[in-house]
């Protein structure tokens, strides 16, 4: 299907979208006419009254012409001058894929690159054009990798995708408009994170008020009539658009493998996977391993030490690559899975092309660690980077930790707090075991219902893990609150506690492994027959009140 | 015309009154099913001296004998010297040592004061050892609750497996107080069923026992367990061992219960014909004569009581109701056996077969 036949296919289903409406509309007039002529009294207001209530989303979908202006998301644009070398790379491989070189380039800070245009006239003009190239991809891919990446993207313009996208975009845009609109109404409410969106709140706010106040004679159910009607539409909108934009994506794969080699085009698309998750993974464990302690890692390495982990990992990451996602097949998704793709490329014939023999992506750039530096800046928001610098990864870790752990509140401290109606403290907790009354606090932890359930011995044993593992939390708390706590940081395993007087490098000499003497003293702490003894002993003596 | 509709109206009125009728008997009946009337079964056992579901004890198969109820008793007192002195005076019968030990057992999987207490007492002794083994297994079980796997939450599956592991290191001292004893084997049966042994090192466990008690009841009727498909064997593994335990074992010793356990457990069919197959009736017959025998040797011995269930269930569905009453006449007031026991009310079922079988001899 050429290009021109898409524009039309996609103007149709467009122009349909609006059919749909006016007939709709048509036929809430009818009803309206039809009441007026042949019932009478309150219920033909009634009746109009809703009919009214029921064409406002249908009008207001189809007057919400503009497509939401994509907002272009927090990162740093680049200009030529000050990286000659990626902009070289991208004009090269512009030119390569037969398609006119963007006008701008952005960093961004997520694992994407995109590049978009801002068509004219419905698309049938060109327009300026942007690149979004995440940061992370150009930390985790080489630079051929990154040609791919780039052959992919210009593939898109040389199958003119992009300009006539802009219609079939539209039209999804303004379906799920009206569709979701019904929704809101049948629920009565606006959906918050919406109202937040579009700045009108409290407009909408109001407009959705009344429209629950008057909503008592089962015009939800109508809503959701209506609603039900676009969404029909709506799939076969999507089925039609659908498997065109799947071939553009084949189409897209073969244009990068033709520019950066077949071998380099499937390592790419398997490795996008694994960097998204290891990136994902990043994040949550070590960049904002710091926010609840109010601290970032030293500067640059917000984004910088995303490299650091992939070379750690190196090992965990070449597996993932080898296994594929099999995902189950979207059916409203416009882009195949990645499975699929990767093996459509592999079936290509070879192109003696090697698959890498480049540096990394972000080599690139003049200089990275400013780059870095300057894309925190632009990312992050304004209260995060208040936040102070840890002057390293470990320091980082160390805080964190020691602010998790002071902040602690296990079930434990609250079964304490419950029984004693003070302060939970370790002091007053092994006060309470020596007096034997550990499991009237046990008693007060939050039980699943066969714990509950179960008694004497049985509920104890239930009860057990919980308190270990919260009492263990108390006591590395005391340990941390004098400073007597570190921790080992890695990139390649999860953080590990060392105990005070545990050796840097495990000894492997049991008699003395203080974590080994913890576990004994906890074992005996909570026993049938406790013994805080050994605990007491290892606990860091009290400050004496002056 | 009126007066047509008028005939017309009087005739149709005992047909109306009749379907009202019908209809109001058919929907009670289908909303709220009219208890069947005072069963003449029921009152039939009765007559017999036969109990209500409400006074079965769902505990245990059999009696308890006095002395073993009252060692428990001080026990829940937090006396252990009754019971110490129990295990001591048994000695090495080793089947009763069996029963008593789970006996106390259970008491020590709630609590276990009087047990510490008795080991603190005498730290050495083999019998406080085994009770404590029995007492954590036992614990372990009722920490995973009698659910079928998926309905057991991952928290009950943690504790079981802890708990179970737990109890291997007493089961071995158990074992090391007491060398020629097979109860810490025995118990450790459950272990290997929870924890999954491997058929070869359940071997191994096996020979620990049968070199001590090569016909202990209590061990193949675990063992058994172990076999069947839905522990760690299958029906052909469990069919074959009771079979072979059976075969092995002199009369009296109660494992012809055996090959009827692994038939009980593997047939998930609602067809009776299946229990009235010759062979069936072949093995229902050696059981009678095993139970005849040991009744003679020894009545009170532990697992004749199941036997007995077993037997009158299997007599009552090959329809020799005469057999199967003297056996309920036998174990009644004791059901926490098989068949019975996997049900939610077993002493209701077991009264309603029973009550059948009475209904058929009166017949």
């Amino acid at each position: 299907m050429g290009a021109t036949l898409r524009a039309l296919r996609a103007l149709v289903l467009l122009l349909g979208f609006y059919l749909l409406s006016l007939v709709l509309l048509a036929a809430l007039v009818g009803v309206d006419i039809a009441a007026f002529t042949w019932g009478h009294g309150p219920l033909v207001f009634k009746l109009g009254f809703v009919t009214v209530l029921l064409a406002i989303p249908v009008v207001r979908g189809m007057l919400m012409l503009r497509t939401p202006k994509g907002d272009d998301g927090p990162g740093i644009d680049v200009t030529e001058a000050a990286e000659p070398r990626l902009w070289a790379l991208v004009r090269e491989v512009a030119a390569a894929a037969g398609t006119r070189a963007p006008d701008r380039i952005r960093l961004t800070g997520e694992v994407n690159a995109a590049v978009s245009e801002d068509p004219r006239l419905l698309g049938l003009l060109p327009g300026p054009r942007r690149l979004y190239l995440g940061v992370p991809l150009l930390i985790g891919l080489t630079q051929t990798q990154l040609r791919s990446v780039l052959g992919h993207e210009y593939g898109h313009f040389t199958g003119g995708d992009t300009r006539l996208s802009a219609l079939v975009v539209r039209g999804r845009v303004q379906i799920g408009r009206v569709i979701e609109q019904f929704h809101e109404r049948a629920d009565g409410k606006v959906a918050a994170d919406r109202a937040k969106q579009e700045r009108s709140a409290a407009k909408r706010v109001a407009r959705g008020k009344k429209a629950k106040a008057v909503d008592t004679s089962g015009s939800g159910a109508m809503y959701r009539v209506m609603a039900a009607i676009y969404t029909l539409y709506a799939k076969l909108y999507l089925r039609a658009s659908l498997s065109t934009a799947r071939g553009q994506e084949f189409a897209a794969d073969r244009v990068a493998a033709r520019i950066a080699g077949r071998d380099a085009t499937a390592a790419t698309l398997r490795e996008i996977p694994v960097l998204s998750v290891s990136h994902g993974f990043y994040l949550d464990s070590y960049a904002t391993l710091g926010l609840s302690a109010r601290l970032l890692p030293p500067r640059g390495e917000f984004f910088g030490g995303f490299g650091r982990l992939l070379a750690a990992r190196e090992q965990e990451l070449e597996r993932l690559r080898t296994e594929l996602p099999e995902e189950t097949e979207d059916a409203y998704d416009s882009h195949p899975p990645i499975a699929e793709r990767v093996r459509r490329i592999e079936a290509l014939p070879a192109d003696g092309r090697a698959a890498d023999a480049t540096g990394p992506a972000l080599a690139l750039l003049t200089d990275p660690r400013r780059t870095l530096a300057a894309l925190e800046d632009a990312v992050l928001t304004d209260e995060v980077l208040r936040f102070g610098r840890a002057t390293g990864w470990p320091e980082l870790l160390d805080a964190s930790m020691a602010s998790g752990l002071s902040a602690a509140r296990t079930p434990l401290h609250q079964a304490l707090a419950a029984y004693t109606g003070r302060p939970p403290t370790l002091a007053a907790l092994l006060e309470l075991v020596d007096d034997g009354r550990l499991w009237q606090v046990a008693d007060r932890l939050p039980l699943s219902p066969e714990a509950s359930a179960a008694r004497g011995r049985a509920r104890r044993e239930f009860a057990r893990p919980v308190l270990r593992r919260s009492l263990r939390t108390m006591v590395l708390a005391e340990f941390s609150a004098r400073s007597l706590l570190s921790w080992e940081f890695s990139w390649s395993r999860p953080a590990e506690v060392r105990l005070p007087g545990e050796p840097t490098a495990p000894s492997g000499d049991g008699a003395t492994d203080p974590e080994a003497a913890l576990e004994a003293a906890l074992d005996a702490a909570l026993a049938d027959r406790p013994d805080t003894g050994a605990l007491r002993a290892l606990l860091p003596p009290a400050p004496q009140p002056a | 015309m009126t007066v047509l509709l008028w005939i017309l109206g009087i005739l149709a009125l005992p047909v109306v009154i009749a379907a009202v009728w019908l209809t109001g008997v058919f929907l009670k009946e289908l909303f709220s099913p009219s208890p069947p009337d005072p069963d003449e079964t029921a009152v039939a056992a009765e007559q017999r001296g036969l109990l209500p579901p409400e006074r079965q004890d769902t505990e245990h198969s059999a009696p308890v004998p006095a002395a073993w109820s009252a060692a428990l008793e001080a026990a829940r007192g937090g006396d252990w010297q009754p019971a110490a002195a129990l295990l001591h005076a048994n000695g090495r019968d080793w089947e009763r040592r069996s029963s008593i030990v789970s006996l106390l057992g259970t008491f020590a999987a709630r609590e276990d004061g009087w047990l510490t207490a008795w080991q603190t007492a005498r730290p050495g002794d083999p019998d406080a050892a085994v009770v404590r083994a029995q007492g954590t297994v036992h614990l372990a079980w009722e920490l995973r609750g009698a659910q079928r796997a998926g309905s057991t939450t991952r928290e009950q599956f943690d504790g079981f497996h802890r708990t179970l592991a737990a109890a291997r290191e007493e089961i071995a001292r158990a074992a090391e107080l007491n060398p020629e004893d097979p109860t810490p084997y025995v118990v450790e049966v459950w272990v290997a069923l929870g924890l999954g042994y491997p058929h070869a090192e359940m071997d191994k466990l096996w020979a620990q026992i049968t070199t001590r008690a090569p016909h202990h009841f209590a061990a193949h009727f675990a063992a058994l367990q172990y076999w069947c498909a839905k522990w760690r064997g299958s029906k052909r593994l469990a069919a074959e061992f009771a079979e072979r335990a059976a075969a092995g074992a002199p009369p009296g010793s109660l494992l012809t219960a055996l090959p009827l356990i692994a038939h009980f457990e593997h047939d998930d069919t609602t067809d009776v014909a299946v229990d009235s197959t010759p062979e069936m009736l072949a093995l229902v017959d050696a059981g009678l004569a095993d139970a005849a025998a040991c009744a003679a040797a020894d009545p009170d011995r532990p697992g004749l009581a199941q036997l007995r269930h077993l037997l009158a269930y299997y007599l009552h569905l090959q329809d020799r109701h005469d057999a199967a009453l003297e056996q309920f006449l036998l174990v009644d007031g004791h059901v926490d056996a098989l068949p019975w026991s996997y049900r939610g009310d077993p002493a209701e079922y077991y009264c309603r077969v029973r009550n059948e079988t009475v209904g058929a001899v009166a017949a």
